[in-house]
């Protein structure tokens, strides 16, 4: 397993059966990751093999919100559960108080039982990484 | 209700093969429903309806996935979408669809796929994929497995195709930017299924705004046919044999459609056509002739939708099958 994925399914205690079938790709500081037909497809030179999974940084790695949302589901540790006002509010490029029992860093945000999205938690802040896309109601 | 004018050109045209014509006509300036897909990479059919009950979803008869939306079932801060009329939720705000949950697509675009028939673990040709209705829902049939190639050769569109393979969690997905006859080729050959949903005069698009009426000419149509017989035959090439193709536009004219079609089967003349049929869905067939052309008998298995039969907009379709023991490819081909 790509050793990106690895410190990922790491930190959020994420089984690796789900992530060991697809393989992953780093280009310019961005890890991609897809399935292994996705990956060895050589036909022509595609602009862009599966999902953007995680962005490398000197210190850290983190994680997309759209990789998240699909490969994030069995994650066990490093979640927030969130209320539904709490939900928008962070979708919405927000910041909470929040007291969670999770390490600083990178993580989960949950709200009625699926990953939204990736927040970042300095306790007891927890601020939306969540990209902007359009206000939601 | 407003009548809109519709061309002389385009009534004299279209009376002759519609049927049901006034009720083609009445379809065609109702605004259309907004309707949806459940992204089933992110969320099951029960939890996005479990989301999204404060809307009431209603199930489309023909696809469990394709829900729309009844009229005036919004909150007043969701009216406002131009395009679909003052009556229906804005889709595009809900929580649902920013996780990517659910696809706002609309009701006969979900078909080309659930005719095609994707199976996980297959190799799979997008030819004129963006935005990516069509790819994100052929990569959740396949279980996010195996690979869909999805092309467009335009740069704007190709980003949003991007976009929408990111949110929708597509990991089967490689997007490329080419010239779908080149692609064709560069794959001949390979793949199990490929779909054209080939550029088009759009005369569908009629239902969702006034101005695509005001564009309409047969100028316009006469533009197309060009494009969609390379891309038809660059999709067909790509075929392995037993390997099946859906040809598909969202428009009426004869031209872009069945003209479109019989040209595959001058130049491939062993191309099979299979019956396009989706249960529950109402469909025409297609033509057996069109102003000085007569078509194939096998042209007639072709669908048309209309927009009077399911309140949708209209759409064509083919489904095509390469049969086995026809994989030789002729030089001409790779030209
Ligand atoms: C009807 S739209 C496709 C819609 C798309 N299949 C979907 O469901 O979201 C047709 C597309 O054909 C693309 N196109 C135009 N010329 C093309 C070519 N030479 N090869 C491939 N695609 C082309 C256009 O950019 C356009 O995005």
């Amino acid at each position: 397993m790509n050793r990106r994925i690895r410190e990922l399914s790491a930190r959020f205690g994420m089984p690796t059966d789900v992530l060991g079938r697809l393989e992953a790709l780093e280009e310019q500081e961005t890890v991609f990751v897809g399935t292994p037909e996705v990956m060895s497809f050589d036909a022509v030179r595609p602009m862009r093999r599966g999902i953007r999974f995680a962005r490398i940084y000197p210190y850290s790695l983190k994680p997309t919100t759209f990789g998240m949302q699909v490969l994030g589901g069995q994650a066990t540790r490093n979640l927030v559960e969130l209320t539904d006002e709490q939900a928008k509010l962070l979708i919405n490029g927000g910041s909470l108080n929040v007291k969670a029992d999770v390490d600083n860093g990178f993580v989960l945000l949950k709200w009625q039982g699926l990953v939204v999205g990736v927040g970042f938690y300095k306790r007891p802040v927890l601020k939306s990484q969540i990209p902007r896309f359009r206000s939601v109601e | 209700m407003l009548r809109r004018r519709f061309p002389k050109a385009f009534i004299e045209r279209y009376s002759q093969f519609i049927p049901d014509f006034d009720a083609f006509l009445d379809a065609m300036q109702r605004p259309l429903r907004r309707t949806f897909r459940v992204n089933t990479h992110k969320a099951t059919r029960d939890k996005v309806l479990e989301l999204m009950s404060d809307l009431k979803p209603e199930p489309l008869p023909w696809f469990e996935l394709g829900f729309s939306m009844p009229e005036n079932g919004d909150s007043p801060s969701e009216r406002e979408d131009a395009r679909y009329g003052p009556h229906f939720p804005n889709l595009g705000k809900r929580i649902e669809h920013f996780v990517g949950l659910i696809y706002v697509q609309e009701a006969a675009s979900m078909v080309p796929p659930l005719l095609l028939q994707p199976q996980p673990g297959e190799r799979v040709l997008d030819i004129a994929a963006a935005p990516g209705s069509k790819t994100t829902e052929m990569s959740a049939m396949m279980q996010n497995t195996g690979l869909v190639i999805s092309n467009d050769p335009s740069p704007t569109r190709v980003r949003g195709l991007i976009g929408n393979v990111d949110r929708a969690g597509c990991l089967n997905v490689a997007v490329c930017r080419m010239d779908g006859a080149a692609l064709g080729r560069a794959v001949a050959g390979t793949c199990d299924r490929v779909l054209v949903d080939a550029p088009c005069s759009s005369e569908g698009t009629i239902r969702k705004s006034a101005q695509a009426l005001d564009r309409w000419s047969v100028a316009t149509i006469a533009r197309f046919p060009s494009i969609q017989k390379r891309l038809i035959a660059a999709g067909y090439l790509a075929l392995k044999p037993g390997g099946s193709m859906v040809y598909s536009t969202c428009t009426v004219a004869p031209e872009e459609n069945e003209s479109v079609v019989t040209h595959l089967l001058e130049r491939y003349p062993e191309a099979e056509v299979g019956t396009a049929e989706i249960p529950g869905l109402k469909m025409r067939p297609g033509l057996s002739e069109w102003g000085r052309e007569s078509f194939p008998e096998a042209v007639g298995r072709c669908r048309r939708i209309l927009p009077q039969d399911n309140d949708t907009e209209p759409f064509f379709l083919a489904l095509i099958r390469k049969p086995v023991g026809n994989s030789e490819l002729r030089s001409s081909d790779l030209q």
